[in-house]
């Protein structure tokens, strides 16, 4: 481990200012502070601090992602792996770009949406457009605000909603077959051009004129047609657990969100139970609760406005799912959600500034 | 109001109760500015022999509280930018034996102005604080109420149990001259959990008193809740608004008593010497201005790669160690590993011996425990992420993320309107941000320039309106 310590040491005159490559400084230190804690000091007090960081706060919920990511490989086998690095591969290089340009930090956030990104996507689309989506969410969802910590919409959505409107066919239909068994598809490629099928999923064929409901079993554990990594309850429900024991994700959020669509659903459906458990397993609504409504950056930051960013979340899902020609809600709904998140921020600031006025 | 927020950091090094009196030291650096203390005033001329006790200099803005010579000795102005030095120290190596006083003292409101000057002038009164302003309070004021508090939470400043270990009649006798400065306001005493044998041994000394009346008002022993500005919130004492209330440290009201039962001065102060690199971490009993070079020298494990802290962790100040000696206002010196070693994917380790204010290391399944720090960052400085932390441990309950997007945006306006006024400068924002932004030292300078630029009006009424009542 020396050697590696020795060899970033001595690269690194190369990379500060007057050396070769000063421009790639950001890449430099990134990789560099990847490896070793940077022993930068607390110049200020308090003189000590707290050990959470940004790369591990991210990280947390990078781990909270694995059960889901496992399931996509599982049930749509190792395609994933290209799809992955495609999206961090291209996301990383507007990331990078980004910073050379701004000579700021290279931002760990990207790790959770180059992740969440292919999650998002249907399992079988081409490789460039998954490119083509990473650069444009991470481009106009993050890096023309300011990058991360300023955007406004969740970059990953961003990127969904552009390729969704662009490239609506594929979007619809490169759906995989899902595997089973002991292994499922752990060891097989599936090649888009012969193995995309464009069937339904679930939610469009609930909606068909002659309704058919998938079984909740089959919803829970995940094998049926849909985005790679939406269709496993059961693997979102344990990432979402990890989230919220981590204390990384809002349980204000997650609860309102949650609570809010099954009583919409209810309201719409007649309170059919079947139904509204149907629709809380099927489709994007866990993954979107878990892992993009409690984005704290795209959302509210007062704990008032939480709650009721996720109960508009949660209603708008319901009623675009229900109410609309469109199956599913939940990214239309979550990008509405960020947009209404900084005015939801104002009402609840003004209140809290109303409860301090008395405060002495 | 109740308490909000809070979190004890809970570091390894902590000092224990034991005290060392240190020997006179050969010279005295006597720093003439502190966190609220300038003593720009001064009363001697370089090369002027003074005595032990006499006024060196006093704060021409704060009362003029003078800074007491400790010791004897011939005084030096310029060896040492923005400190007196007395060399040549005459200190009686056995001090004179202190004369019989009574264990209690007597009411005397009738002499109340006079004892206050006296305290004025034995440099006692410089322990009477504004809860609000944390500034000396006015010798002539008349307060609604008395905070007297022997708790300190902060980590590695001086315990109150040590200050007032075996002082408990002199602790309760200075109440008791405290109590003839008064008229009819309350003492507030804030203890320790009221089992513990310091806590027990007070209240059996002042239950006899007729002027005492016990009751117990539960605070949870949780940093910053010490503060003074919190206690008096916490004990409703700026309900009405415009209220002075002092407040007064366990060494104050000792320094009163011994001002006002021997009329001496307090020359010495109980310091704490903590943090993990301290081989023995104690509490000392040193003069005014003892070196702290000279304290350190051979206490430490490492002399190298070494941060000296002026105060605890949270809120201490950096000393050039090498320079200075200690001031009137320090409780205690902290010393800390500046790390040089970079550890191999450490953002990646499971962290069991990590304690975090989050639950994001498998820290987080254990129970309290004691953490070794030290002066890293530990992570790099990043753009807010709204992750709220800030906001968790906010003992004043104002949002410092949104203060800090406001300022960045350079809207002080909004940043007065988010009451940054009410922050108490307790650090534990900028201990638990993962972004690692300098929360505390933007607060800071925030209600620095809000005063400056836009002015407090609340301030204002708080200065006037006690004034025309005592008038009247």
């Amino acid at each position: 481990m020396k050697f590696l310590a020795n060899l970033l040491d001595k690269a690194r005159p190369k990379f500060e200012d007057g050396g070769a490559f000063r421009p790639m400084k950001p890449l430099f230190d990134a990789i560099d502070a990847f490896m070793f804690n940077p022993l930068s000091q607390a110049k200020l007090a308090p003189h000590a601090r707290d050990p959470l960081d940004v790369k591990r706060y991210m990280s947390m919920v990078i781990i909270a992602l694995l059960p889901a990511t496992f399931a996509a490989f599982y049930f749509y086998g190792w395609r994933m792996l290209p799809v992955i690095m495609v999206s961090y591969m291209a996301g990383g290089a507007v990331e990078v770009l980004f910073a050379v340009i701004r000579k700021e930090e290279i931002n760990e956030g990207f790790l959770v949406t180059g992740l969440l990104f292919p999650l998002i996507l249907p399992p079988g689309l081409p490789l460039w457009m998954v490119a083509v989506g990473v650069i444009f969410g991470v481009l106009v969802g993050k890096e023309i605000f300011g990058g991360t910590g300023r955007n406004l919409f969740n970059p990953a959505l961003v990127g969904r909603c552009f390729l969704l409107l662009s490239y609506g066919g594929p979007m619809g239909g490169a759906w995989i077959e899902p595997g089973g068994g002991l292994f499922g598809r752990l060891f097989e490629y599936k090649s888009v051009a012969v193995d995309a099928v464009s069937q339904a999923t679930p939610l469009a064929q609930a909606a068909a004129e002659t309704p058919v409901i998938t079984p909740l079993g089959d919803l829970f554990f995940g094998n049926v047609l849909g985005c790679a990594g939406e269709t496993s309850a059961l693997a979102l429900i344990l990432g979402g657990v990890l989230l919220l024991l981590f204390r990384v994700a809002s349980w204000r959020t997650i609860g309102s969100t949650l609570i809010a669509f099954g009583l919409m659903t209810a309201l719409l459906v007649g309170g059919d139970i079947n139904t509204v458990l149907f629709h809380y397993l099927a489709g994007g609504l866990l993954l979107g609760t878990f892992f993009m409504a409690t984005d704290p950056v795209s959302g509210p930051s007062t704990n008032g406005g939480k709650f009721v960013y996720g109960a508009l979340i949660g209603v708008a899902t319901a009623l675009i799912r229900l109410k609309t020609p469109l199956v599913e809600g939940m990214m239309f709904a979550i990008l509405t959600g960020n947009m209404f998140a900084p005015i939801i921020d104002e009402v609840f600031i003004a209140l809290h500034v109303r409860r301090l006025q008395n405060e002495k | 109001m109740k308490p909000r927020g809070g979190y004890n950091v809970n570091p390894i090094g902590g000092p224990s109760l034991d005290i060392e009196k240190l020997a006179p030291p050969k010279m005295l650096c006597i720093p003439l500015s502190s966190k609220h203390l300038t003593f720009s005033e001064l009363s001697v001329a370089d090369g002027d022999t003074v005595t032990c006790g006499q006024t060196l200099a006093v704060d021409p803005e704060s009362f003029s509280v003078p800074l007491i010579a400790s010791c004897g000795g011939v005084v030096s102005l310029t060896k040492l930018d923005g400190h007196i030095v007395i060399e040549n120290l005459s200190c009686p190596s056995d001090p004179a034996p202190t004369p019989e006083v009574p264990l209690h003292a007597p009411y005397d409101a009738g002499h109340a102005a006079e004892n206050r000057q006296k305290l004025l002038e034995l440099g006692a009164w410089r322990f009477v604080s504004n809860a609000r302003t944390h500034k000396v309070a006015d010798p002539e004021g008349k307060p609604s109420a008395v905070i007297v508090s022997i708790v300190h939470l902060e980590p590695f400043v001086a315990h109150g149990g040590a200050i007032c270990k075996d002082k408990v009649d002199e602790l309760v006798r200075g109440m008791e001259h405290l109590q003839s400065l008064l008229e009819y306001q309350t003492i507030h005493l804030v203890m320790p959990d009221v089992k513990n044998a310091l806590a027990q041994k007070i209240q059996e000394t002042i239950r006899g008193h007729a002027w005492l009346k016990l009751s117990e008002v539960p605070l949870q022993m949780r940093y910053p809740f010490d503060n003074q500005t919190l206690l008096a919130r916490h004990l409703g004492l700026f309900d009405k608004g415009g209220e002075t209330v002092w407040y007064i440290p366990a060494a104050g009201v000792l320094a009163f008593d011994n001002a006002l039962s021997y009329g001496q001065p307090t020359t010495t102060s109980r310091i704490s010497l903590a943090g993990p690199v301290v081989k023995e971490p104690k509490h000392l009993e040193v003069k005014i201005g003892h070196p702290i070079a000279d304290i350190l020298d051979g206490r430490l494990n490492r002399d190298q790669d070494v941060r000296v802290i002026n105060g605890g962790i949270l809120t201490g100040v950096q000393i050039p160690a090498e320079q200075t000696g200690v001031g009137v206002e320090c409780s205690g010196i902290t010393v800390l590993e500046t790390p040089t070693v970079r550890e191999m994917f450490g953002w990646l380790r499971p962290g069991a011996d990590r304690r975090s204010f989050s639950k994001c290391f498998l820290s987080a399944l254990k129970g309290t425990f004691k953490e070794n720090l030290s002066t890293s960052l530990r992570g790099e400085g990043r753009p807010c992420v709204s992750c709220g932390h800030c906001v968790e441990v906010c003992p004043a309950g104002i949002m410092p993320n949104l203060i800090h997007k406001y300022l960045f945006s350079d809207e002080l306006e909004l940043a007065q309107k988010l009451r940054t006024d009410l922050c108490v400068e307790c650090g534990l924002c900028s201990y638990v941000c993962l972004s690692k932004i300098d929360l505390y030292d933007q607060m800071a300078r925030a209600k620095v320039q809000i005063a400056e630029e836009l002015g407090q009006p609340e301030d204002q009424q708080v200065t006037e309106e006690p004034e025309t009542e005592v008038l009247v």
